[in-house]
């Protein structure tokens, strides 16, 4: 089932999700992107209903680029965030989008930056988060070895753990995984962890 | 807008069975004119049939008030089809325009399921059958109704066209000539109303062909 | 009382003229809403009066050459066989098809529609529609109208000026882009078939053959598929229909009756 989750090192911000679009018993697809870059320095990862995740991550990507033709400069990490938990907590009293988000992104001023959001519109500045069954042990993990100021070769080590763990001890556990990071230099995809190959890689 | 009771239904069945068959050069359209609702009989003379255009005839069974909207609806369209186009709408065309009149009501549904029977524009039989919110198929026979689960298997026996989906395509049209398929439809009829209580008292049977529309009647089991 | 639909309008006011008719017979089209408090409860009711059509094998890959798209054509109620002979692949445009699970007539009707919006984006661009689109378009309608029940499971596969296109969409509003997929009852079945036998390189009878044998072994596990297999291909030049067989026969020519060797035989008991 859903893993996501992230941390906040020195310099930079990792996310990692699982690549499994599921229904019901069935895998549909073992490579699906869960992780959308929002902007040229921000990432949001969420996990939900399918139709509810691309949607509603679409609509909030598409406002921020908004905000940005019209006023010239980039909405900061928080400001995303707030503008994201604003939507969730408007649609909750009507139709609410079942969602979870974590939101990370680098400011020249603030540095780096991880929101912990869920569908009940909780907004909360983390160091490390995660959603979905693979929390229970990725959360645990990373209690354990988390200190601040960890380096990228940290961070990466301390994901591979919580993928390792999660492989190991989670019935339901999705194959692949895709981690993503941002810093200085922008949001980008960092690497995939695959133990199954779709057809995917074929046509390429 | 009024407060609802909590089970109270718009909706009720009143049975009865309908039948089509599509021949190389004619369409039969046949119904039961029994109308019912639980174990009591409404009516004995009620016509499930409904001409829609002049190669096209409707049978519905399901929720005769629902149906009767429903008539009154196509009727009206077609009037201002006529105006417009100052014809009659083929067959295909009305099959069509069923299936979305009964998909715009797909949150509150027409209870009711019809057997669309008539000529194409080459004037061979042709047979459309629905469900209750809109999803239609072109067939070369169809039943319909609280008898359906008897009269259907019978007719697959009788007639056993060959599925439209078939490669390399056979025709879908029945062997039958036009006098053996309306004999066919008086007995499903009479078997029907041995075994299924909304089904009974008369049966009408239209046939469409070159000539134009003609219809007759047989009686059925009145207990 | 009536729901807003502006899902089913397109770019060019096709119905404005004729305002001056009476409502609901040439008004832009619109869906009827109950009058009730309790719209969930009424569709629970409602859906089980016209008990929807359940059980299907769909599936569809791109391959080399294209897309293949396959189906079975049973539609049961319960255990009830309410018909042998559905089109559970429809054909959008010459270069578009979309294949059907769940509700009949919610898939039948929103692929007409869908094929009505291709054909508006055609004449107003001077190309086709991709199939990225097309599949967009679907999805977006159809998450429109999420948690009133419709109930669709879809593939759009076609050829586009990117090539192949293959995607599932259905009513939850998801919709993924994939190299392989089987939809409906008997998928877990065709799934097993079609990933031991699929390869990119393949010909098209090879794929075509494997659709065919996928859809059939479906049939043959799951009660609720059945009927005709039909097999489609779509290739730069548009889609073509390569083969219809009845599962009963396929049966016989994947596994012809062998005259079995009598091991014993029945003597007469004797004295009796």
């Amino acid at each position: 089932m859903e893993c996501v989750f992230g941390l906040v090192g020195n310099g930079f911000a990792i996310v990692a999700a699982d690549t499994s679009a599921v229904h019901s018993i069935l895998v549909h697809k073992s490579n699906e992107d869960k992780i959308m870059i929002l902007d040229s320095h921000k990432l949001i990862a969420a996990s939900g209903e399918s139709g509810d995740r691309v949607q509603f991550t679409e609509y909030i990507q598409k406002n921020v680029a908004l905000y940005q033709f019209r006023n010239g400069i980039p909405l900061t990490t928080a400001a995303a965030a707030n503008f994201t938990r604003g939507e969730l907590a408007t649609a909750l009293r009507k139709n609410p989008y079942f969602v979870n988000i974590l939101l990370a992104g680098y400011d020249k001023e603030t540095g780096p930056s991880l929101y912990y959001i869920d569908y009940i519109a909780t907004l909360h500045k983390v160091d490390k988060g995660a959603f979905g069954y693979g929390s229970y042990f990725s959360l645990a993990m990373m209690d354990r070895h988390y200190h601040s100021g960890m380096t990228v070769e940290e961070a990466i080590d301390l994901v591979d753990k919580c993928i390792m763990e999660i492989r190991s001890r989670l019935v339901v556990a999705p194959p692949n995984f895709v981690i993503k990071i941002v810093d200085k230099d922008g949001a980008r995809e960092y690497a995939w962890r695959e133990s199954v190959k779709d057809a995917e890689v074929a046509s390429a | 807008m009024t407060k609802q009771q909590a089970n109270w239904s718009p909706y009720d069945n009143n049975g009865g069975s309908c039948v089509a068959i599509a021949g190389a050069d004619y369409c039969v359209v046949a119904a039961d004119t029994r109308m019912s609702t639980g174990y009591n009989i409404l009516t004995r003379d009620y016509s499930k049939l409904c001409k829609l255009a002049d190669k096209c005839v409707m049978a519905s069974s399901g929720f005769q008030a629902d149906v009767k909207a429903l008539q009154k609806h196509l009727a009206a369209r077609h009037l201002i089809y006529q105006h417009q186009h100052n014809k009659q709408m083929s067959c295909p065309a009305m099959a069509q325009l069923l299936s979305n009149t009964l998909y715009y009501k797909r949150f509150f549904p027409y209870y009711s399921f019809n057997v669309l029977g008539g000529l194409d524009n080459e004037g061979k039989g042709c047979v459309f059958t629905y469900d209750a919110v809109g999803s239609y198929e072109k067939v070369g026979y169809s039943s319909l109704g609280s008898g359906s689960t008897l009269i259907m298997p019978f007719l697959d026996n009788q007639l056993k066209s060959p599925s439209p989906l078939l490669l390399p395509a056979q025709d879908a049209v029945t062997p039958l000539v036009e006098a053996e398929a309306v004999d066919l439809v008086k007995t499903v009829f009479a078997s029907a109303s041995e075994r299924d209580i909304y089904t009974g008292d008369k049966l009408e049977i239209v046939v469409i062909n070159a000539d134009g529309i003609h219809r007759e009647y047989m009686d059925l089991r009145k207990d | 009382m009536k729901l807003d639909t502006s899902g089913l309008e397109s770019a060019e006011p096709v119905w404005a003229t004729f305002n001056e008719l009476a409502d609901g017979f040439s008004a832009a089209p619109s869906f009827e809403l109950p009058n009730t408090t309790d719209f969930d409860g009424f569709q629970k009711e409602a859906i089980q009066m016209v008990k929807p059509a359940k059980g299907t094998t769909t599936l569809a890959f791109i391959f080399k050459e294209g897309v293949m798209v396959a189906a079975d054509s049973r539609a049961s109620m319960g255990g009830y066989i309410s018909s042998q002979s559905v089109k559970k692949i429809i054909e959008i445009n010459p270069y578009m098809l979309g294949t059907m699970a769940g509700g009949a007539a919610d898939c039948q009707f929103w692929h007409r529609n869908l094929g009505i919006k291709c054909r508006l984006h055609e004449l107003a661009n001077k190309r086709r529609i991709s199939v990225t689109g097309a599949s967009k378009l679907l999805a977006n309608i159809l998450y429109s109208y999420r948690g009133m029940g419709l109930s669709v499971g879809t593939m759009i596969a076609g050829w586009d000026e990117t090539g192949p296109g293959l995607y599932y969409v259905d009513s939850e509003g998801g919709r993924l882009k994939g190299m392989r997929f089987s939809v409906g009852s008997g998928s877990p079945y065709a799934y097993g078939v079609l990933d031991s036998g699929y390869r990119y390189d393949m010909s098209v009878e090879e794929a075509a053959e494997l659709a065919r044998r996928a859809i059939y072994h479906a049939t043959f596990r799951d009660g609720a598929s059945g009927g005709v297999a039909s097999v489609y291909h779509v290739g730069p030049n548009g889609w073509k229909k390569l083969s219809g067989d009845d599962v009963g026969e396929l049966h016989y020519k994947y596994y012809p009756v062998m005259p079995s060797t009598v091991e014993q035989e029945m003597v007469e008991v004797a004295g009796a």
